[in-house]
């Protein structure tokens, strides 16, 4: 997988890209987990470059979501290839995690 | 009709199933460009094997497992799949806990997810036990 990631105002859009299954779901964790900050109030999960996901990847998103709904952070992903949408709906997780079409929709919020 | 067989070893001690799943991804692959897949069916194919290739290299080390044997045939827009392994008995029909995907954030648990997500995406899935190995069979079609 691949990371790029963007902070300002107190909003956090992520970038992952590639492909996240049970060989790298934990490094995903990892990473997801070293890039909140205290101050983020909004985190967004940009999965626009995202090419296939498992239940090992799910999982990571499930912790996240939360974790981040724990601390009463707002958490959204955007961006869903159709592959990708296709796992989400099937698993329920666009009911648990709110999903937008872009990254300027995610901070509308 | 487009065919592959594939061979997964079990070899203990190993971490983390990287090797494992890149045998899929790639037969995978491979059959996807020779038979030009949409991407949905590529992406649910390595999805299920995913799911089930892990489970048994996970739970199924406890039966004396040494390897799963995949066969993959492809006709008719039709993806049709045999995975055989000499684990501990696992039926993917009864045996896994059924996840509730309607209940909300908190309450969610992660269990079950990848069996649901197998039989939801697999159609005709049938298990039987032989010769103390486990057979399973399936088809997989692009999504509709």
């Amino acid at each position: 997988m691949e990371f790029s990631h963007d902070r300002s105002d107190e909003i956090l859009v992520i970038n992952a890209s590639g492909r996240v299954d049970g060989s790298n779901a934990s490094d995903f964790l990892d990473t997801l987990q070293g890039l909140f900050e205290p101050g983020d109030q909004q985190i967004i999960l940009d999965l626009g470059g995202l090419e296939y996901i498992s239940s090992a990847g799910l999982r990571v998103l499930l912790m996240a979501a939360q974790n981040l709904d724990k601390d009463n952070k707002s958490f959204s992903i955007c961006s869903l290839t159709d592959s990708v949408s296709d796992v989400f709906r099937i698993s329920g997780f666009d009911q648990i995690i709110k999903v937008f079409p872009t990254v300027d929709a995610a901070k509308q919020g | 009709m487009l065919q592959k067989s594939l061979r997964i070893s079990y070899l203990e001690g190993t971490e983390k199933p990287t090797d494992a799943l890149l045998i899929i991804e790639k037969a995978l692959n491979d059959m996807s460009k020779a038979a030009d897949w949409p991407i949905s069916l590529t992406m649910r194919a390595n999805l299920i094997l995913e799911e089930l290739v892990l489970n048994t290299l996970t739970y199924g080390s406890v039966g004396g497992l040494t390897g799963i044997d995949i066969e993959l045939q492809f006709q008719d827009n039709k993806l049709s799949v045999q995975i055989i392994d000499d684990g501990a008995e696992f039926n993917p029909l009864v045996d896994a806990p059924i996840p509730d995907t309607n209940l909300p954030l908190q309450d969610r648990a992660i269990g079950g997810l990848g069996v649901f997500l197998v039989k939801t995406m697999s159609q005709d899935l049938a298990y039987k036990r032989e010769n103390n190995r486990n057979h399973l069979q399936f088809n997989v079609v692009s999504e509709s």
